[in-house]
């Protein structure tokens, strides 16, 4: 139970660390303005990123003996820019185009070393090398080693395309009408919710969805986890720690000080997750959000936060300086990433044995059990999570006890830094 | 019992291979100052901070205002050695803070703030960031963030290291108030003039053990004059050649500052026969035995080993007249 003096001095000690983080110019410029600018950013970035995209003109030469593909290289290559969107289907590169090509066609494959010089020097924008073969030619596409990737997959695709006209050609079919049976039906898939609302389904966000909560949790917990360790540090190095002292003892001070940065935790989860919630609403797909997840939020938030926050705080009370800390944060910090190396393979696979291990793991687990929660396709067993619950309890106890032994020696202690074993007399001694 | 404040018995302290306080035993009365000295890394600072329960005894008993201090952090007021504050805290905003931490009300604390400005001359300093304060002014901040609770106990370690002059004369008097008001002080110094002018008791430590523990009287009545002040009345030139023939003195010189000559008494010889001696051989203005000011006491307390003060306590270099 804790005494009215004891809650007193942790409330103060809690609120001065919140105020000084959470309310001042460099936490709202760092913390919530460029992060929201960049957020505010990624709607925008497809378009800036196609509006730079150079012009594909200059010459291409086809040497063919038939003639067949120069001329259907002509006609299959990309009118208008927003034909080269259509060429590639919406696929990484894609992107508005402009294409002036001139089709040169060759018939004489000996002059091919001529134009492999012209292509060295950058006269040419392809080299087309057909060679006829009796199960159909082989083609060489030929590109200078400076060629945009996004330009190489518009002459590769009209290529294809080209191909597949004088396929069509010799068939004596109609390459047109061909095209028109083959096109791709349009699909639309609707999700169902229990009461009855129908809402269009987008697979990648839905990808997306549990990378972007374990991404929140991940980016809170870690600002606030690293105000931790550099107030602490700055405290010690401050000489303001024993006076600090003087007034409460080391573990209303480690209590107050965690209070104060799961506030700044707290404010970062509201702000991030309400602007991504708000901007899902905007876009009518909140459902790709239920309700439950954000409910498992919640519940691992405090978890991911106090594993994470009782070691960055001992870490700071044991060293005197931010670059003596890196080499003690470096072990941590590789379980730490573990969820964002793994993000792919368990939000693919959530109930598989790679995420179903890794959800018992600490630090990592909070951060993995978010993923595999909020991932789509297979819920988890529940007796999983709830298992993960009682770990990850039973370890952020047994972090914060260890955390605040060193807490308690660390604070005091100037030079250089604890070795690990020094560490692990400080947990033990009295 | 009741009336002892702080109480040590047999307190130890060891880091690594450095026994830092040995086998330390005192206690401190209520009301009383008590001067807490040694030289450079006797024990002092470790000694304060297991008071103030930051580090804990490896043995040993320390009983703060009838219980652990952790207990009564709010009746304790403290400066610590190493001066630290928030750098980027408004002056204002950080005495608050330990204010709050001490159990102070916001509209308490800010009257107190206000006046313990004015009283240690820091009055347009409030909005200023700690770290535009020089560093006297940081150390006076801290004093009255020390103070601030008005506790009853106030520990003091170095408070009057790095101040000039004027800021000591005026910090000593806040400490002589303090005391007129009933505050018990601990406070360690290595500014004897200071100790001697505030203290009622006086500790010293050396090599982490206790070498000294008496009030000031009784200091003054142990530790036995050895330094005879004689003003002649004739010349100085004259007087000079008539010590000469003294055979009770040791050495003697002219102190300008005195206007007289301070004649230091042989080993073993009586003082008041050395002193007759003196008057026999040459006309005197004025004779006076000198007391031992507490800078002798100390020099030559830890200018040895603890085992050296002992021999010569033994072969009479200290005189005890009292016990």
């Amino acid at each position: 139970m804790i005494d009215r003096g004891a809650a007193r001095r942790i409330r103060a000690i809690a609120w001065r660390d919140f105020r000084y983080t959470a309310l001042t110019k460099s936490f709202l410029i760092g913390a919530i303005i460029l992060p929201g600018v960049m957020f505010a950013a990624i709607p925008l970035l497809p378009m800036l990123i196609g509006s730079t995209s150079p012009p594909l003109e200059g010459k291409v030469v086809v040497i063919d003996p038939s003639n067949s593909i120069a001329n259907a290289l002509e006609k299959s290559l990309p009118k208008t820019p927003q034909d080269t969107i259509d060429l590639e289907d919406g696929g990484p590169n894609s992107g508005p185009t402009e294409v002036a090509l001139k089709v040169e066609s060759v018939p004489d494959p000996a002059r091919a070393d001529e134009f492999r010089l012209q292509l060295r020097n950058s006269s040419l924008q392809a080299l087309v090398i057909v060679t006829p073969n009796t199960d159909g030619p082989s083609i060489e596409l030929l590109v200078p080693s400076e060629a945009s990737p996004r330009h190489t997959t518009i002459l590769e695709k009209s290529l294809r395309e080209a191909v597949t006209r004088v396929r069509v050609e010799q068939a004596k079919e109609n390459y047109e009408r061909i095209i028109k049976i083959m096109g791709r039906a349009p699909i639309d898939t609707l999700r169902v919710s229990p009461d009855g609302l129908e809402s269009k389904e987008n697979a990648q966000l839905r990808m997306l969805v549990p990378a972007g909560f374990m991404i929140l949790l991940w980016i809170s917990v870690f600002t606030s986890g690293n105000y931790l360790l550099t107030s602490t540090i700055e405290e010690k190095s401050s000489r303001v720690m024993e006076v600090l002292l003087s007034a409460a003892s080391p573990i209303e001070l480690l209590t107050g000080k965690l209070v104060g940065q799961a506030g700044v935790a707290g404010v970062m989860l509201l702000m991030y997750g309400g602007v991504g919630l708000a901007g899902l609403g905007a876009a009518a797909m909140l459902d790709v959000v239920p309700l439950p997840h954000l409910l498992w939020l919640l519940v691992w938030f405090p978890l991911a936060y106090f594993t994470v926050a009782a070691i960055m705080v001992s870490i700071g009370s044991a060293v005197s300086d931010l670059r003596e800390a890196q080499s003690l944060i470096g072990p941590a910090m590789l379980l730490l990433v573990l969820p964002l190396m793994l993000w792919m393979p368990i939000v693919d696979n959530p109930n598989g044995m790679l995420a179903t291990v890794c959800s018992f793991i600490p630090p990592a687990a909070p951060f993995i059990m978010i993923l595999r929660l909020t991932a789509a396709n297979e819920p988890v067993p529940m007796w999983q999570a709830w298992l993960a619950v009682l770990v990850n309890v039973i370890t952020v106890a047994a972090i914060l006890w260890a955390g605040a032994r060193v807490f308690r020696v660390g604070v005091l202690m100037q030079g250089k830094p604890p070795s690990p074993m020094e560490l692990l007399r400080w947990i033990k001694a009295r | 019992m009741k009336n002892i404040v702080i109480q040590l018995a047999n307190v130890n302290k060891r880091f690594g291979a450095l026994q830092a306080v040995r086998n330390v035993s005192f206690e401190i009365q209520r009301g009383q100052v008590c001067g807490f000295l040694g030289p450079n890394g006797a024990g002092k600072s470790t000694t304060i901070r297991m008071i103030m329960s930051i580090l804990l005894p490896d043995s040993g008993v320390i009983t703060v205002l009838g219980g652990s201090a952790l207990d009564a952090k709010d009746r304790i007021g403290y400066l610590p050695e190493e001066r630290g504050l928030y750098r980027k805290m408004r002056v204002a905003d950080f005495l608050r803070f330990m204010a709050k931490l001490k159990g102070i009300s916001r509209s308490d604390a800010d009257k107190r703030i206000r006046w313990w400005l004015e009283r240690i001359e820091l009055p347009s300093v409030s909005q200023k960031r700690c770290e535009e304060l020089s560093k006297g002014m940081q150390q006076k901040l801290q004093f009255i963030a020390s103070v601030l609770h008005e506790p009853p106990l106030l520990i003091l370690d170095e408070p009057f290291s790095g101040l000039d002059p004027v800021n000591r004369r005026l910090l000593s008097s806040v400490v002589r108030q303090l005391k007129e008001n009933g505050t018990t002080i601990l406070f360690s110094t290595h500014q004897m003039e200071q100790a001697e002018d505030l203290c009622d008791q006086v500790l010293l430590v050396h090599k982490g053990e206790k070498v000294l523990d008496e009030t000031m009287n009784q200091i003054h009545g142990r530790f036995d004059p050895r330094t005879i002040l004689a003003e002649p009345s004739n010349s100085i030139e004259a007087a000079t050649q008539a010590l000469h023939n003294v055979a009770d003195i040791e050495s003697f010189r002219w102190s300008l500052e005195q206007k007289a000559f301070e004649i230091r008494v042989a080993q073993g010889v009586d003082t008041q026969l050395a002193m007759a001696s003196v008057m026999r051989a040459t006309p005197l203005r004025r004779v006076e035995l000198q007391r031992a000011t507490l800078d002798d006491v100390f020099v030559t307390l830890v200018g040895g080993s603890v085992g050296e003060i002992e021999s010569a306590q033994k072969s009479g270099k200290l005189q005890a007249t009292h016990d």
